[in-house]
């Protein structure tokens, strides 16, 4: 076929152009030889041939091939001139990988949280994850966690045992027995895991469903490539090799593909059969996995061809309240108002609510793209600029016949050339912020992959030759159409072109505008950490260290000698200087509560949509804890008496005192206890409550019907600035007294951290953007000032010849800068008043619109652009007029 | 006698002709159409090897590196057979034209 023939030809010319070069030179000198030989006279035929390099040259634009030599040569000319302008290249570099940068790095955020499917998974779209709604005091929730039996149960209506399985993931675990050995991430699954999810083992074999058999499990693991290579010293021979986890010994028959860690951004090391699950050791039932109370198993299905996710749903949805009524003791309202749902493998997309973290990556993609924006619009701004200075240049050059194609192509690849330098750069800003907020927003992700990844680099490359495509087009338009005769007159000084100066005041009203929104958010983001902060939460929280001891499920010793050892270690260190108090609890203040049924003399206790807890505690615990007690006094040790909380008093005995009033726990068989003093409330387990909860404290020595309390934790009052050595010396002291168990010693704000820290994490990722985008921002204002009074220099002249005043000058050229900043800022206000609500849910204690917020932040932007405008202003106000005359 | 130019647009179809006697360098194809024009037409070698370009991209030669009888490499050139319908369409374009001038000029009785 000929036309194939030249097909193949043009293919070979463009993929392989040094040969082609080669081949024509080649061939010219063939035919020069040729004749020479012919002539026998070198001079004619070099004649004779003419000028060799032009008719190379010409076969080169026939073989299509001259495209490349005029971009070469256009990269060239953009290199050079780029090298000559050093402070611009670097100022447009900088601000254009910055934006691209951060944007680079919430994108590897968003990428892994929203986008990417769990990895090494075979089709991810048919895959979903199972969700049960509940009906909550707050409106319905959802949670993917489930019983064994609503398991079953959505297996069946699946109707295929190969498209459904369960697993869990237990928190870390230490290899080996003890604590000393690495931590790992064990993951319980049913056998038919893996062909759900499509994964083949990629050494050895996975378990069968016969090797998972509910009551007689056979223990065998199937790790991670991860967990083989770190733990197994990637030998082959593994296979075969034991590894103990905690209780119980597993043998290793199988290494997963490298690229599959299970299907939760926290990587699983060791996949052990479901039946195979160690029972914790308080389960009696031997059947464990029938217990309703064995409550934290997930679900995940592979779509069946004949059913579409919500007949699915529907189906197990009928199938989980068919199970619960058949229950000789169903959960309350499981059998009518528990539904199920079906959700995307991809865990983020719901449909529970979002975590807060994921709350804040999402923002932050949000202010990444205004970074980004006011970057672009900065670049441009630049970039105008620059053409301007270029005037005359550009004037000649179409004087002298150039295309304005060819004009606008070669301002293009100057742009271009810019654009990927900096998303180089960018790459590099990326990978340094996107590891430093992987860390911070997803610490519980095990990232086997770098930052740095091929989708991002395309990412980065994109973003940034598309805004240098944007910025690179209008700005050679604009340049590309002068008026050239007074073009060439005045040079660089801009007498025409109005729209030009329009364009980049409206620049600087959008970047002071998005300054604004950003400034705004991260003013409103410090004031609610501090608004959190400053709750007043009961507890001193900065005062208080907990300790308590944890033990292996077969060390523990009974809890009576528990008890014991803990008084001991109480009463040794009750007597040091950094002491101020100390006192035991059964339950550490904040971290977990009681329930039981409380009955007044006529009613019994319900406390809204905070269930009343109770705790007890020694007598000093008030003082101790920091709790001032409002009425009456502390219980007596040994006596039936109760010390309850304002909230307790005020919804119990409405407008009576409580002391003295009868208290029955369980039931009113139990005995009556006395009401001795009201205590301030105190936060239950979060920092941010919506109703104090009614709470209940008393006595560890008195008999009780409903629990028999054993002190479980050490609470101690700490000097102030004296929690740390309090800490270490409390630890030292458990470790003592029992030497089989491990000291878990805490003070209550390491305690809290986990809670502060996303309000602490919105307060600096916002406030660190935020002052970079002010940064740009205001290279802006005072590129853009410090340019126009450059081109007026001859106007400030003859006004200062003419008498003009320093303040006068100063006062009209700052003037003119703020007026289109005052314009930015008044958009960017209501900017962000339309913007507040996508951030309502992550701020506390105040709102979007608050005015003192937006009022502070405007003007701090306007006294910064006025600094920002007073440098040029100056220069403009001192210039000498004789020199100012003078000037181009 | 001086060499003339060629009349603008013949050049393909004398390389297409030259090249149905069989594979040629360029050189010989631009010796073959000189001589056998009885040295009255000159092939620039700067418009030979880009009319050469230009019928490689259209598929109506293909090349080959091969040797010369003297031993040299040489890159031959050989006509395909989409090259031999154009150029049965060239020729008879070009007797169209040549028909056409020769009854401006005179030479010719119109139908």
């Amino acid at each position: 076929m000929s036309w194939l023939d030249g097909l193949r030809y043009r293919a070979r010319t463009l993929l392989h152009p040094l040969d082609h070069a080669r081949e024509s030179e080649e061939e010219a000198a063939w035919h020069v030889e040729l004749d020479t030989l012919q002539q026998r006279d070198a001079s004619t035929a070099r004649r004779r041939f003419g000028n060799r390099t032009y008719h190379v040259e010409e076969r080169r634009r026939a073989a299509g091939l001259a495209m490349f030599d005029t971009i070469a040569q256009d990269t060239r000319y953009a290199w050079r001139s780029l090298r000559r302008s050093p402070v611009f290249t670097v100022a447009v570099i900088v601000t254009l990988a910055l934006g691209i940068g951060i944007n680079a790095a919430t994108f590897s955020m968003l990428d892994a949280l929203f986008l990417r499917t769990p990895s090494g998974v075979n089709g991810a779209h048919e895959l979903r994850r199972v969700w049960i709604e509940y009906p909550g005091p707050a409106g319905t929730f959802q949670s993917q966690v489930m019983s064994y039996h609503w398991y079953r149960g959505i297996a069946a209506a699946v109707g295929d045992t190969t498209r459904a399985a369960l697993y869990f993931a237990e928190d870390e675990m230490h290899l080996g027995r003890g604590r000393s050995g690495p931590l790992v991430h064990v993951v319980y699954a049913t056998a038919n895991l893996f062909p759900v999810v499509g994964v083949r083992a990629a050494l050895g074999r996975l378990y069968s469903p016969g090797e998972d058999v509910l009551g007689s499990p056979v223990n065998v693991a199937v790790v991670s490539d991860h967990f083989w290579r770190t733990h197994l010293g990637a030998k082959p021979s593994a296979l075969g090799d034991t590894v103990r986890i905690q209780t119980r010994t597993y043998t290793v028959i199988g290494v997963l593909p490298r690229e599959f860690a299970g299907l939760s951004t926290q990587a699983a090391d060791v996949f052990i059969p479901f039946a195979a699950t160690p029972p914790p050791p308080w389960v009696r039932n031997p059947r464990w996995w029938d217990a309703e109370y064995m409550y934290g198993y997930r679900a995940v299905v592979r779509m069946p061809d004949s059913l579409d996710d919500s007949q699915l749903a529907t189906r197990a949805t009928e199938s989980i309240r068919r199970l619960s009524r058949a229950r000789k003791d169903p959960p309350p309202g499981a059998d009518t108002l528990a539904r199920v749902t079906l959700g995307s493998i991809i865990e983020a997309r719901g449909p529970a609510a979002p975590e807060q973290d994921q709350i804040i990556v999402t923002r932050l993609g949000g202010v990444a793209i205004i970074v980004l924006i006011i970057a672009c619009a900065n670049v441009l701004n630049l970039l105008l600029a620059r053409m301007v200075r270029r005037r005359r240049e550009v004037a000649v050059r179409l004087a002298l016949g150039i295309s304005r194609v060819r004009l606008v192509r070669l301002l293009g690849v100057e742009t271009l050339l810019l654009a990927l330098v900096a998303s180089g750069v960018a790459l590099l800003i990326g990978w340094w912020s996107g590891t430093i907020l992987r860390r911070l927003l997803l610490p519980q992700v095990e990232w086997y992959d770098s930052v740095l990844t091929s989708r991002l680099a395309l990412f980065a490359v994109a973003v940034g030759v598309l805004c240098g495509i944007i910025a690179g087009i209008v700005a050679a338009l604009q340049a590309s159409h002068p008026a050239l005769t007074p073009a060439l007159k005045d040079g660089a000084r801009e007498t025409s072109g109005r729209s030009s100066v329009r364009l980049r005041g409206a620049l600087l009203v959008v970047q002071a505008a998005l300054s604004i929104v950003l400034l705004a958010g991260a003013l409103l983001f410090t004031r609610s950490l501090r608004n959190v902060t400053r709750l007043d939460i009961g507890f001193d929280r900065d005062r208080l260290v907990f300790g308590s001891m944890e033990f292996d499920d077969e060390g523990a010793p009974p809890d009576a000698v528990q008890a014991a050892g803990l008084e001991r270690v109480a009463a040794q260190i009750r007597g040091r200087a950094e002491v101020e108090s100390i006192s035991l609890a059964g339950i550490t203040p904040m971290r977990g509560f009681s329930f039981s049924t409380l009955l007044t003399s006529t009613d019994s206790v319900r406390g809204g949509s905070s269930y009343p807890s109770y705790n007890a505690v020694t007598p000093n615990f008030f003082e101790t804890a920091g709790l001032r007690l409002l009425r009456g006094r502390t219980f007596e040790e040994h006596e039936p008496e109760i010390v309850v909380n304002e909230a307790a008093a005020a919804s119990l005995w409405k407008g009576r005192d409580a002391i003295g009033e009868c208290l029955y726990i369980g039931s009113r068989a139990g005995g009556c206890y006395r009401v001795t003093g009201v205590v301030e409330n105190a936060r239950r387990d979060q920092v941010i409550e919506p109703e104090a909860a009614p709470m209940f404290y008393m006595s560890m020595t008195v008999p009780d019907t409903a629990r028999r309390w054993k002190p479980q934790v050490i609470v101690v009052r700490a000097r102030a600035g004296a929690q740390a050595s309090v800490a270490s010396v409390l630890r030292r002291s458990l470790a003592r007294e029992f030497p089989q168990g491990y000291p878990s010693v805490k003070s209550m704000a390491e305690q809290l951290d986990t809670q502060y820290r996303p309000w602490r994490l919105g307060a600096q990722l916002f406030g660190a953007v935020s002052v970079l985008a002010l940064v740009v921002a205001l290279v802006g204002i005072y590129s853009t000032v410090s340019y126009g009074v450059s081109q007026r220099t001859q106007e400030f002249g003859v006004r200062v010849a003419l008498g003009a005043q320093i303040r006068d000058v100063l006062a009209q050229v700052l003037g003119e800068g703020l007026r289109v900043v005052t314009i930015g800022v008044i958009v960017g206000v209501l900017l962000t008043l339309a913007a507040g609500r996508l951030v309502a849910a992550l701020l506390y204690g105040v709102a979007p619109s608050d005015p003192v917020t937006l009022t502070v932040v405007g003007l701090a932007l306007l006294a910064t652009a006025a600094l920002a405008a007073l440098v040029p202003a100056w220069r403009a106000a001192t210039v000498d007029p004789v020199t100012a005359l003078r000037a181009d | 006698m001086p060499k003339n130019d060629l009349i603008p647009g013949t050049l393909d179809m004398l390389v297409l002709k030259t090249l149905t006697l069989g594979a040629l360098h360029g050189y010989a194809i631009a010796q073959h159409i000189e001589r056998t024009s009885g040295d009255t037409l000159r092939i620039e070698q700067g418009s030979l090897y880009p009319a050469l370009e230009r019928l490689l991209k259209a598929g109506l030669v293909t090349s080959k590196w091969g040797q010369s009888p003297t031993g040299r490499k040489a890159r031959y050139y050989t006509i395909t057979a989409s090259g031999r319908r154009k150029l049965g369409q060239e020729i008879e374009d070009f007797d169209a034209i040549a028909l056409g001038i020769s009854r401006v000029l005179g030479r010719a009785e119109g139908k």
